[in-house]
């Protein structure tokens, strides 16, 4: 077995010139961080995890965490895969390391309290204590100040900190105030300050020349990790259990108090815990590191390109033009364009603001936009676009510098009896589309064609307006419009027809207001849209032609990704240049850009929430969000970041609970996805992420996180190439639908959902299996619940529906798995309750099926389907003490007999038979029994090439492969995983010609991939 | 334990609070009882409960060594409590607040015990865990460490201890350095503790130390230095690094404790046992809830000014 990649926690992080290093597991990644390639990926330890790293002038590198260090050159970290032979062992666990001043010692602060110094060959010189202070500490620093100045700081479990002198190992203070265990604490370089925090949140400034509590800084929701301060002392940042990175300022007020203020907050790292930080302060940039497995990079500098913020009002506009607005004049509209922004006042005047010049121009002022105006813009086309609401609409185009109108207007039109909206969009290569609605239900949906050079109307269209429509946001294609709603709703008109009735999409989701629709890609007669709905959700519909010669309806429609935000209103999306989907809206009363793809908040603006005037959009090199707050006019520019964002994207930030590989296609893979598989992961934090893996370089993309869960995972399993099941508490089960035909991206959404037992179900359901129809879609599935219940559904493929058959209870104990058997004609339901028990039904007369003795699979006969009781068990064997957490099954070719193997919560492994005889006399006898299997519980077990081998994991991170020969296990291989709380394993044979023939993908706190 | 419970499987919650016991955890000493029978001895006479706070062992304790019905303490038998954390006080317990690595705490037990050796030794105790895997197994080792140099300065030869342990990636270093004190090292694993849970109990049989072997508490020693020449811990000389090596380890025997039709911790109930049903929902806690460290950071989040602002 040998170790592809990993994806799992980073403890900790720092910048070093131009690299930026990471504790990652065991090992050390070195990253460019401009050019964002990772260069290095050194193994420090033999198992124990690099917890920190300190550099020293001369390029030496220590690396701790656990009881492990080791201290080696930079360039041999640059140069080599592993460096394990450096590794050496303290007796206590080291808490911190550091470099003395000239670099020719290395000082180690254990969880005692103690320091050892050694040479950088690790030979300890001497150690220092402080007599009668030996309790474990979670955290402790030392600062280096001068050669013969040193100052340890150690945080206690009792909420003091002391700080005592390294060389004349005497107490300089105790200091008191926080409560719990002291989790980090550092002191600023000037010798100034003492930053540190505890298991009360809160973050405390302390005087280190008197020991004084200067200032507690609350703004922190859970657990703070790490603190370092930046910008000559004058600012700190903070990581928290929270996922957030916060900066602080810290502040000398007049009356020489110094205070500790929170300026920034990013939230950057999924849930939970980021633990390493470090800050490059000729850059301004901060890197964070978390149990994610991200590496994320954060610029602080606020102001790199010099106009990130600015805001007007009219009196200061007025004072600059010399032109005077009535004391009532107010910001109607304004559109933002690479140029700068147009705006219109509420008295129709026309107002440009240049990004050059900084200097405000009136364009024009026109009395039938007095009041009510509606503004539009065609951005790529420097085009803005106002509307009234007496049916007017006046268009303006500039030059592409925007220093000069090139354009003006004005269109009257006379189809609708009032305006009160207006939308646009772009159409072709050489005009855009604009419909205007009314408020009448009885008048039509007006389309324009506009020219964008002549700004002239090129053709008008009467659209017939579905009931109950109001129009929110607009695309088109081909010769289509799409027009979004309130109700959730679509329709989709064809320009080549005004009469045709339009295409109509109703209740895409349960929100209520879409708000944006956009064109993502196409392939043959498909076409997918992305739509955004304000409540929230997000649909990728893909509409298909109809290929008959007078199509009616013209379309066919059909969900293909299905997703919800965590929180907040949900005003948009786009996919960015990387193909990462891009989401904005407002959380409270803050407006956010998220990178939806890979989870984290790409810029943030505290503008007091979604009921106010707003508008984001496109601008070069970023994003320009418009917003009138407290009758000011903000203009915050997003610049892309000028670093690269992640340098490594990361995954889970808590246990993977299971994973599961996509089976390859049977037929018609177009290459999309090859050399590698999609795969799922389902999580303890409620959510199923959808990825790809590359089998030889094990790199992982991220595609989809989805939330439909409440609960932490208990199972996700791909039943077939296309449909992947997931089930966790509170009963629930979906039935998910995959999507890979596409090119960019595979698509997933939910199917059908598994009815529950009751309204308010409080149930686990602890496992499932599935047994199909040959040759069809349809399956039977068996659910296991925490209630020891026992359910057999029949879900027919055509009527989309899951139909209860069978029911009934074990016992009272928990069920942890299930498995259905197929032997000859006979079918078998194995459990593994919390007794210890391996427990076979016969419910071959309890489906309504027959089973195909060559395939194993269901035939359909025809057979009646009723509902009924589960029948007793017919065999029931003790293979384990208490629970049995893995169980996997192998049938042999005759299908008289299936090797069953269970592992333990009792480290034992057991291997039984399930054996039919000549008259189908089931039996079923233990086999092998290894009871010391490992040394912790055994959570998942599977078996490979027809049963000839297994692969469990455990909790004692050992992965073991193991031979079965003649009914008995031997132990083949074992090899250490770094991943902690290993409990999810799935397998998948590779046809790449390697030396390895399976990929094994490992979870738990992280996820490995290897080869075997 | 607070009033009203989310967690409608757990029947052993609810059994604790019906039969007033302050955590559900003494379901676990009970049920390690039921298997070893360490607490049936009738010459049980002087016993030690670690890290004991909020006192449910206590309470098992108490009830097994003394009849509840006749209420003075025997001049033989003692329990004692020690905890950093204050307890309310539980009948037949003498409850310290002390630190359990300090020679002062030992010496009081001593005195308590009027200089007698304890034939038995527990510890419930857990610390705070931080999400590092690593850090929390190894800080949970340390804690049993200490918990176990004040039991080798108190517990007779033959003498039992047991501790609660997390079966994680270096248990079965735990298992083999304990292995050097105790003639018996058994892994055990209550039903009342969740099978999800990694959670299991450490039981040590035969107090037996090496002869040549002298305990002694000394608030400058490490933990690692208290077991030098004891010859346990580790090839290692304090104050030199070694280069690594794979360390000793052994797996203890598992055993799983109650009976198979005792509750089963993991299971969900509907029907429930008529002892229990009637009582549930109109029980009051029987212990406080506690007073965490991050009380005004949840009062301040409630008030709304902790809600983002920046």
């Amino acid at each position: 077995m040998k170790d592809v990649s990993h994806y799992g926690p980073a403890l900790c992080t720092k910048f070093h010139n131009d690299y930026v290093l990471a504790g990652y597991g065991p090992f050390v990644h070195v990253y460019d961080y401009r050019s964002n390639t990772l260069i290095s990926k050194c193994r420090m330890f033999h198992k124990n995890k690099v917890h920190g790293i300190s550099i020293s002038a001369g390029e030496e590198v220590l690396a701790y965490g656990a009881r492990s260090i080791s201290v080696v050159r930079f360039e041999d970290i640059l140069k080599n895969e592993s460096l394990v032979d450096s590794e050496k062992i303290n007796s206590d666990w080291v808490t911190n390391g550091e470099f003395s001043s000239d670099g020719s010692q290395v000082y180690l602060l254990t969880c005692y309290n103690k320091v050892l110094i050694c040479d950088l060959s690790c030979e300890v010189l001497s150690s220092k204590s402080l007599r009668g202070e030996r309790s474990i500490l979670y955290s402790g620093m030392i600062k280096v100040f001068a050669p013969d100045k040193v100052y340890i700081s150690a945080g206690t479990v009792m909420g003091g900190i002391i700080i005592w002198d390294l060389f004349s190992e005497t107490k300089i203070h105790n200091l008191l105030g926080h409560e719990g265990s002291i989790f980090y604490v550092t002191l600023s370089n000037n010798g100034s300050f003492v930053a540190s925090c505890s298991d009360d949140r809160s973050i405390r400034l302390w005087d280190l020349d008197t020991g004084e509590e200067l200032s507690v800084g609350w703004s922190h929701t859970a657990r703070i990790w790490n603190l370092k301060f930046f910008d000559n002392d004058t600012k700190l940042i903070s990581v928290s259990e929270d996922c957030t990175c916060r900066v602080w300022t810290v502040m000398e007020s007049q009356k020489n108090i110094t205070e500790l203020s929170i300026s920034n907050i990013y939230d950057v790292h999924l849930s939970k815990n980021i633990w390493g930080v470090d800050v490059k302060e000729d850059d301004m940039i901060a890197v964070t590191s978390g149990n994610d497995g991200r590496l994320k990079l954060i610029d602080l500098h606020l102001e790199r390109h010099g106009d990130e913020e600015t805001s007007f009002n009219l009196d200061e506009i007025s004072q600059q033009l010399d032109i005077v607005f009535d004391k009532n004049e107010t910001i109607k509209g304004f559109q933002g364009f690479s140029f700068g922004i147009v705006i219109i006042t509420s008295l129709g005047k026309i107002l440009q603001f240049r990004n050059t010049t900084k200097q405000w121009k009136l364009l024009l002022t026109d009395e039938n936009f007095v009041a009510y105006s509606i503004t539009n813009g065609i951005q790529a086309q420097n085009i803005v676009v106002f509307s009234n609401n007496k049916k007017d609409i006046l268009l303006i185009r500039f030059s592409e510098n925007g220093d000069e109108v090139m354009h003006v207007e004005q269109h009257h039109t006379t189809e609708l009896s009032k305006t009160n909206n207006c939308l646009v969009t772009e159409y072709d290569e050489h005009s855009f589309l604009l419909t205007l609605e009314s408020p009448n239900p009885r008048d039509k949906l007006l389309c324009l064609e506009i020219d964008f050079q002549d700004l002239k109307i090129k053709t008008k269209h009467c659209f017939n307006k579905p009931e109950n429509f109001a129009s929110s946001c607009l695309a088109s294609f081909q010769n289509f419009v799409l027009v979004g709603s309130r109700f959730s709703t679509l329709a989709i008109f064809n320009l080549l027809n005004d009469d045709d009735e339009p295409f109509i999409i109703r209740r895409l989701c349960p929100g209520d207001t879409t708000t944006s629709i956009k064109f993502v890609e196409n392939k043959n007669d498909s076409t997918v849209f992305s739509v955004t709905n304000r409540d929230g959700y997000y649909d990728f519909i893909e509409l298909t032609k109809s290929n008959c010669e007078s199509p009616h309806p013209p379309f066919s429609y059909k969900i293909l990704h299905s997703n919800k935000m965590m929180k907040g209103f949900l005003e948009g999306a786009f996919f960015n240049s990387n193909g990462e989907y891009i989401t904005y809206g407002f959380k409270s009363s803050l407006f956010y850009l998220y990178n939806e793809t890979n989870c984290y908040e790409l810029a943030s603006e505290v503008c007091g929430g979604a009921h106010r005037q707003w508008k984001l959009n496109n601008v070069n090199d970023g994003h320009i969000l418009m917003y009138i707050k407290s009758s000011r006019l903000h203009l915050r520019k997003m610049y892309h970041s000028v670093f690269p964002e992640t340098l490594e994207k990361g995954i889970h930030g808590r246990e993977i609970r299971d994973i599961s590989i996509c089976p390859e296609a049977s037929a018609d893979t177009d290459g999309n996805f090859k050399g590698g598989h999609i795969f799922c992961t389902a999580s303890e934090d409620t959510t199923i992420k959808l990825g790809y893996f590359d089998n030889k370089t094990g790199r992982i993309r991220n595609f989809w996180t989805q939330r439909k869960h409440i609960s932490g995972l208990q199972r996700c399993r791909f039943i077939n190439e296309k449909l992947m099941i997931s089930a966790s508490a509170r009963e629930e089960l979906f039935l998910w639908e995959l999507n890979d035909k596409y090119d960019k991206r595979p698509y997933v959404t939910i199917r059908q959902t598994l009815p529950t037992s009751t309204n308010n179900p409080d149930l686990r359901i602890m496992d499932f299996d599935v047994k199909f129809v040959s040759q069809s879609g349809d399956f039977i599935l068996i659910t296991v619940y925490s209630d020891s219940a026992i359910k057999i559904w029949y879900y027919k493929e055509e009527e989309n529906k899951f139909e209860l058959i069978t029911e009934g209870r074990y016992k009272t104990c928990c069920i942890f798995n299930v498995a259905l058997v197929a032997l000859k004609n006979q079918l078998f339901v194995v459990i593994s309750p919390t007794d210890g028990y391996v427990v076979i039904y016969n419910v071959t007369e309890y489906v309504p099926f027959t089973i195909d003795v060559t395939s194993g699979d269901l035939a359909d006969n025809k057979l009646d389907t009723l509902v009924s009781g589960l029948p007793m068990p017919v065999l029931q064997l003790q293979v384990h003490q208490s629970g049995i957490k893995s169980l996997d099954y192998a049938v042999d070719t005759m299908r008289t007999s299936a090797a069953i193997l269970t592992g333990g919560d009792d480290n034992g492994l057991g291997l039984s038979y399930l054996t039919l005889d000549a008259v189908n006399t089931p039996a079923l006898k233990a086999s092998d029994f290894i009871d010391s299997a490992a040394s912790s519980t055994i959570t998942s077990g599977i078996l490979i090439n027809g049963g000839e081998e297994a692969i469990t994991t455990s909790v004692d991170q050992i992965v073991r492969a193991w031979k079965i020969t003649e009914g008995k296990l031997t132990l083949a291989d074992e090899k250490y995983t770094t991943v902690a709380d290993t409990g999810s394993l799935d397998i998948i044979s590779n046809n790449d010609n390697t030396e390895f023939d399976k990929t094994l993908l490992i979870g738990g706190v992280g996820l490995s991939l290897w080869r075997k | 334990m607070g009033k009203g419970s989310k967690d409608k499987r757990d029947l052993y919650y609810r059994k604790a609070k019906e039969q007033g016991y302050r955590a559900r955890s003494a379901f676990k000493l009970l049920q390690l009882n039921d298997q070893f029978h360490f607490l049936d001895d009738p010459n049980l006479k002087r016993v030690v409960d670690l890290c004991a706070a909020p006192g449910s062992w206590s309470q098992v304790l108490s009830r097994k060594l003394f009849d509840e019905n006749i209420d003075t303490d025997s001049e033989e038998k003692k329990i004692v409590a020690v905890d950093l954390q204050p307890m309310s006080p539980i009948p037949h317990v003498t409850t310290l607040q002390a630190d359990i690595t300090h020679p002062k705490t030992l010496a009081r037990i001593l005195d308590l015990f009027g200089n007698e050796k304890a034939d038995f030794v527990c510890s419930d105790g857990a610390p705070d865990v931080t999400g590092l895997h690593d850090l929390d197994e190894y800080v949970q080792q340390q804690l049993i460490m200490s918990a176990l140099q004040l039991t080798t300065c108190i517990l007779k030869k033959g003498g039992v201890f047991v501790a609660k342990i997390f079966r994680g990636r270096d248990i079965d270093m735990l298992y083999s350095q304990l292995g050097y004190l105790f003639d018996k090292i058994v892994c055990a694993k209550p039903r009342s503790s969740r099978g999800t849970s990694l959670e299991a109990f450490i039981v040590c049989l035969g107090y037996n130390p090496p002869s040549s072997w002298i305990p002694k508490l000394d608030v400058n020693t490490s933990v690692d230095e208290f077991f030098q020449g004891c010859y346990f811990n580790r090839l290692v000389i304090s104050d030199k690094l070694s280069h690594w090596n794979e360390e000793e380890r052994s797996i203890a025997e598992f055993m799983a404790c109650g009976s198979l039709e005792s509750f089963d911790s993991d299971a969900t109930y509907h029907d429930l046992p008529s002892s229990i049903a009637n009582t549930i929902s109109s029980l009051d806690p029987v212990q406080g809830p506690t007073n965490p460290p991050y009380k005004k950071a949840l009062e301040l989040k409630r008030s709304g000014k902790l809600t983002r602002s920046v």
